[in-house]
């Protein structure tokens, strides 16, 4: 009989380290039939393990289309986290999933797509963005913009540059002010007010907004202003979750399972729920 | 058989034990408390002397501590070990309609979409024996959540008590004939609680006033030690934990209870209900309109147990009957 909760093992096949306290696994699973039946959706989740420390949540921050392998990224903050840290190359990871609503990129074909990160956000918008230009042609113009509070707290770094060389992708990166460095040569200041000033059309656009509450709270002013329409502005919420399949209770966010009914949920469909995420 | 005499009922309580069921009941632990719990022999069953244990048969379905699978470590290889599958026939005896209901209300969260085959495994093996209630007391409150005193939601079978040390014998499911016999003898000794409020009116206060001072004020008290949700027949939220023995370990299920700050605590450090006020607010909001929204079931059966655990007098009545004499208090 089917364990809803019994994981498959995945091998780590490369670990990259980030910063100094964030990390990105890359796996494939041990089955190999598994391997090959396996599909999710940009957007989607996993329940991660490292045995003996426990399961944490992460999306999967790669994309969809890359068939052989899927990437998790993560900081290292607690009990969990700080046993994946030690994962090397061949070890054994524990997943669950996928699990959630990913994003309904049938329905922002035509549209332009602006991204908008902060900090460790840039996971679950890289799958994202990977997945609109392998996509390119689907897509209008391409913002990205991605702060973090100082140079050496980016992620995903190497790929912003190369995202920067696709056709009709503009990205601003940035860093809170006094968290530059002496060669810094992206802007200073927080993602909203950077992403103001840059002056990017909204009103036809799809937008992606991660971040910390404080980022989100003082962006969502900006697209306003920028003529954004909430059921076009899109988020994922980070509830705590143990099950994942809507069952122990945690992640009640007002009516909604975070864990089935989201974790993407547009600002329209947020502003009508009750601040409880 | 339609009509069985405590005699009868401890004879066959002893055969089901003989035959390898495990039959759990009201059963006096310690001076001044019953609890639900398994039978060592047929004469610890207490059939009277009691209002209502102190836990809940969910123990049967969702017990507080449970492997889901075992691991084995080789240096970076693991190997899943799956819990053993067979689990024994249970009966459960002298439950009360507000117990036997929650099973019914559990089926709904754990097999929406996805199926939680553990706690199915447990729900088939289970058998529900009710006793009708003969009294209540002022923690009481089925009859405000549609149930009653002989309501036969969740039931496989029925025994009214008839006051001369006899029961009426009511059969309402083939595992209820498969431990009785087929019988439709009705009681009629009941004494049903009083209603106490109004369920549908508690939702809707919970969804309007999601931010309002009142759940604040009315939970300084709390001390978030979680008895309420623990002794629920319907709280079900539970936490999964690794527990590691060297190489050897396993990932285990274990409840939880929306009273613990930790419950919603983010890895940021921020906190969605980071007051008790939040937490509280949650307990009352989850069981009565959003359960109800999702499911169509108010995830509450009037037991009153959380009011009788609570070591600050507080619970889902104590709460709830506050709700419409509240007066905004000033944040």
């Amino acid at each position: 009989m089917q364990n809803l909760y019994k994981p498959d093992l995945m091998e780590a096949i490369g670990v990259r380290q980030h910063t100094s306290d964030v990390k990105s696994i890359s796996l494939r699973f041990q089955d190999a039939e598994r391997a090959h039946q396996f599909t999710f959706r940009v957007g989607q989740f996993g329940i991660f393990s490292a045995f003996g420390a426990g399961e944490s949540t992460f999306n999967i921050c790669s994309s969809s289309n890359w068939r052989d392998h899927i990437e998790f990224c993560f900081r290292k903050v607690g009990r969990v986290t700080e046993a994946l840290w030690q994962i090397e190359e061949g070890d054994t990871v524990g997943f669950r999933g996928p699990y959630g609503q990913g994003y309904p990129f049938e329905e922002w074909r035509g549209k332009d797509l602006i991204f908008l990160g902060g900090g460790i956000a840039m996971p679950p918008i890289r799958c994202a963005i990977w997945y609109a230009l392998e996509n390119r042609e689907d897509y209008g113009k391409i913002t990205i913009v991605y702060g973090a509070r100082t140079v050496g707290d980016l992620v995903f770094v190497d790929e912003l540059a190369e995202w920067a060389k696709h056709p009709r992708v503009e990205v601003i990166q940035c860093v809170d002010p006094g968290g530059q460095t002496p060669d810094w040569t992206g802007e200073i200041g927080f993602v909203p007010t950077v992403f103001e000033r840059a002056q990017v059309p909204a009103g036809q656009a799809v937008s992606l907004v991660i971040g910390p509450p404080i980022m989100i709270k003082n962006t969502i002013p900006v697209l306003e202003r920028m003529g954004a329409q909430m059921s076009d502005v899109y988020t994922s919420l980070e509830n705590r979750m143990k099950c994942g399949v809507g069952k122990c209770g945690r992640c009640n966010a007002g009516p909604v399972y975070v864990c089935k009914e989201g974790p993407v949920f547009t600002f329209r469909e947020l502003q009508a729920m009750p601040l409880d995420y | 058989m339609t009509t069985l005499t405590a005699e009868g009922l401890r004879k066959l309580v002893g055969e089901w034990m003989a035959a390898g069921k495990v039959c759990v009941g009201p059963v006096r632990v310690a001076a001044g408390t019953v609890l639900f719990t398994r039978l060592a022999s047929a004469e610890d069953l207490m059939l009277d002397g009691w209002l209502r244990p102190a836990n809940s048969i969910k123990e049967l379905v969702l017990p507080r501590h449970e492997p889901l699978y075992g691991y084995r470590a080789d240096r970076n290889r693991i190997e899943l070990l799956d819990p053993p599958e067979a689990v024994p026939e249970r009966i459960a005896i002298c439950a009360h309609p507000c117990d036997a209901a929650a099973l019914p209300i559990l089926d709904k969260v754990f097999n929406w979409d996805y199926r939680d085959e553990a706690y199915n495994r447990r729900r088939e093996a289970t058998t529900v024996i009710t006793l009708a209630c003969t009294a209540s007391d002022a923690e009481c409150f089925c009859t405000s959540v549609g149930l009653g005193p002989d309501a036969e939601r969740g039931s496989d079978a029925m025994l009214n008590d008839n006051g001369d040390g006899t029961f009426a014998v009511r059969t309402l499911t083939d595992k209820g004939r498969a431990a009785l016999g087929a019988s439709e003898a009705r009681g009629s000794r009941t004494n049903p609680p009083p209603a106490r409020f109004d369920a549908k009116q508690v939702g809707q206060y919970a969804a309007e006033h999601f931010d309002d001072p009142f759940w604040r004020e009315h939970s300084l008290a709390c001390v978030g030690c979680g008895a309420c949700a623990f002794t629920c027949p319907v709280c079900h939220c539970f936490d999964i934990v690794d527990e590691r023995n060297g190489h050897d370990g396993m990932r285990a299920r274990n409840w939880d209870a929306c009273q613990f700050p930790l419950f919603t605590l983010h890895a940021s450090g921020h906190n969605p209900r980071h007051t008790q006020g939040d937490r509280q607010r949650q307990r009352i909001y989850h069981k009565f309109h959003m359960y109800p929204e999702k499911f169509g079931e108010t995830l509450c059966t009037g037991c009153g147990n959380c009011a009788r655990n609570c070591p600050v007098g507080l619970g889902v009545l104590p709460l709830v009957t506050e709700i419409p004499h509240a007066e905004p208090v000033q944040a």
